[in-house]
């Protein structure tokens, strides 16, 4: 079990030694039982650092914004960053030092086990409680959770509100860390595919039925693409579909700014955009199932990116974020890759 | 037959090899279907997804990716990280429920005019029968 006191400890001991620019962690938030990002800077502080099964967002985003602020400023505080990883989160970090897109150096990363468990769906939460609101959410022994709500604890079967993704999690651990608090429990998922094979056991036309259901609900707000620590682009393909042409654009101009898509939210732009985002992410995404989270809409997205993961593993032997030193999916290829699909 | 139905397919082509092949079979003065609107592109290995997805958003019936055989790719490598990119476009877009027919790679080397008049035959073939995709063309 991971000891909260020993997390506020080491965060107060690095931020003491000044070698620590800044943690970027988890807190209470002052609304109910979900946490919610906290940056902590003064050692004092450290106080307000949690972990607890509600941590659900991946942080590492955060690392990919420190970078373009660091890059803007003229005296950089070169110190490295704290940063607080679960075991999906640390997959994301060796994937962003893989692209060497983050330095080692520029982070130092504090690893908490999931303790066989994960964290928690709150949709799936807000169900179970029938309405009753939740104050707090601990870790208890083996897959159970303990609630408190009003004053009442309740102990919940993990299993029935963990978030899908940790359903199907392979990675309960951190796999790169300087500092690990939690013990490694080893908790390997039955069928880590399954909500990915649910879906190819329809039928072509259900398929194509379930995605036009979902994708035509998109308002293209790109929460997804805001959230994801991958989509770090400078300038996404999409951005251009807001480029007007006017009678002084240079051909140049137009040539690099293509319109690849429409701005319209309509169902063909809708395929285009999530499918591109997809293939973008393939043989990067680390499962966090943050594009999910985040999504107004309740689009499945992270299936598109779990199914590509899938098929990396299944054609390609490849799996993501967990050796650094490894050249990426894209950038590499074996001889005897499949090519019976050719001709 | 004046109403039959008459794929359109685009045909993406390396230049040093595909695109060879299919200006040997025209040269040649070999025979296949006026259905396919070839587009060179520099290597298989420069294709991106964006560009199939445009041309079924644009209304293809069917998209063809062509490349060196491996090994003969004139960027030395570029068809093997193409064969690995195309087998995961395949892949999802037979996923999201896209017919598989609709989307196939092949090599076709510069002295195979026979080969891509073979390929083109059969594409044509195998489209007929699944109609105009709609699927993925813009509505408006």
């Amino acid at each position: 079990m991971v000891n909260l006191e020993d997390l506020k400890k080491e965060a107060k001991r690095i931020l003491e030694e000044g070698k620590i620019k800044y943690i970027i962690g988890y807190e209470r938030s002052p609304n109910g039982m979900m946490s919610m990002p906290a940056f902590i800077k003064n050692p004092e502080d450290a106080e307000r650092l949690t972990w607890d099964p509600s941590c659900v967002y991946n942080l590492t985003r955060f690392l990919v914004d420190e970078k373009r602020r660091k890059a803007k400023e003229k005296k950089p505080d070169t110190r490295p960053v704290a940063i607080v990883v679960k075991g999906c989160d640390s997959r994301a970090v060796v994937v962003l030092l893989q692209e060497k897109f983050i330095n080692r150096e520029d982070v130092y990363i504090l690893g908490v086990s999931c303790e066989g468990a994960g964290v928690v769906d709150e949709k799936k939460l807000t169900e179970k409680l029938k309405g009753k609101k939740a104050d707090k959410i601990e870790f208890s022994e083996k897959d159970h959770f303990l609630i408190t709500s009003d004053g009442e604890k309740i102990k919940i079967p993990a299993q029935e509100i963990l978030a899908e993704r940790c359903l199907e999690c392979r990675a309960n651990f951190p796999v790169i860390y300087d500092e690990v608090l939690g013990e490694k429990v080893e908790r390997r998922p039955e069928d880590p595919f399954k909500s990915i094979e649910r879906i190819e056991s329809l039928s072509k036309e259900e398929r194509w039925a379930f995605w036009k259901e979902q994708l035509d609900k998109c308002i293209r707000c790109y929460a997804c693409r805001s959230v994801c620590p991958m989509c770090y682009c400078d300038e996404c393909v999409v951005d251009t579909i807001s480029f007007a042409v006017a009678a002084d654009t240079t051909a140049e101009e137009k040539a690099q700014k293509i319109k690849w898509i429409e701005r319209s939210p309509d169902s063909s732009e809708n395929f285009v955009y999530h499918l591109v985002r997809a293939i973008h992410l393939a043989g990067r995404c680390i499962d966090c199932g943050e594009c999910e989270r985040a999504c107004p809409l309740d689009i499945p997205v992270r299936l598109l990116n779990k199914k590509l993961e899938k098929e990396a593993k299944e054609l390609f032997d490849y799996e993501v974020g967990f050796d650094p030193e490894k050249p990426s999916l894209a950038s590499s290829f074996k001889d005897d890759d499949p090519e019976d699909f050719i001709r | 037959m004046a109403d039959e139905f008459e794929p359109k397919i685009v045909a993406f082509l390396c230049k040093w090899c595909s695109s060879a092949g299919s200006d040997l079979a025209g040269v040649s003065r070999m025979q296949y279907p006026p259905n396919v609107i070839p587009i060179t592109v520099m290597c298989s290995g420069s294709m991106s997804p964006l560009y199939i997805l445009s041309a079924f958003k644009k209304g293809a019936d069917g998209v063809l990716v062509s490349g060196c055989h491996p090994g003969d790719c004139h960027y030395i490598k570029g068809n093997f990280y193409a064969r690995r990119r195309i087998a995961l476009v395949k892949k999802l877009l037979e996923f999201i429920g896209l017919e598989p027919q609709r989307f196939q790679m092949s090599w076709v080397s510069a002295a195979e005019g026979t080969k891509y008049t073979q390929i083109i035959k059969d594409f044509v073939e195998e489209l007929k029968p699944i109609g105009p995709q709609t699927k993925l063309r813009r509505s408006s």
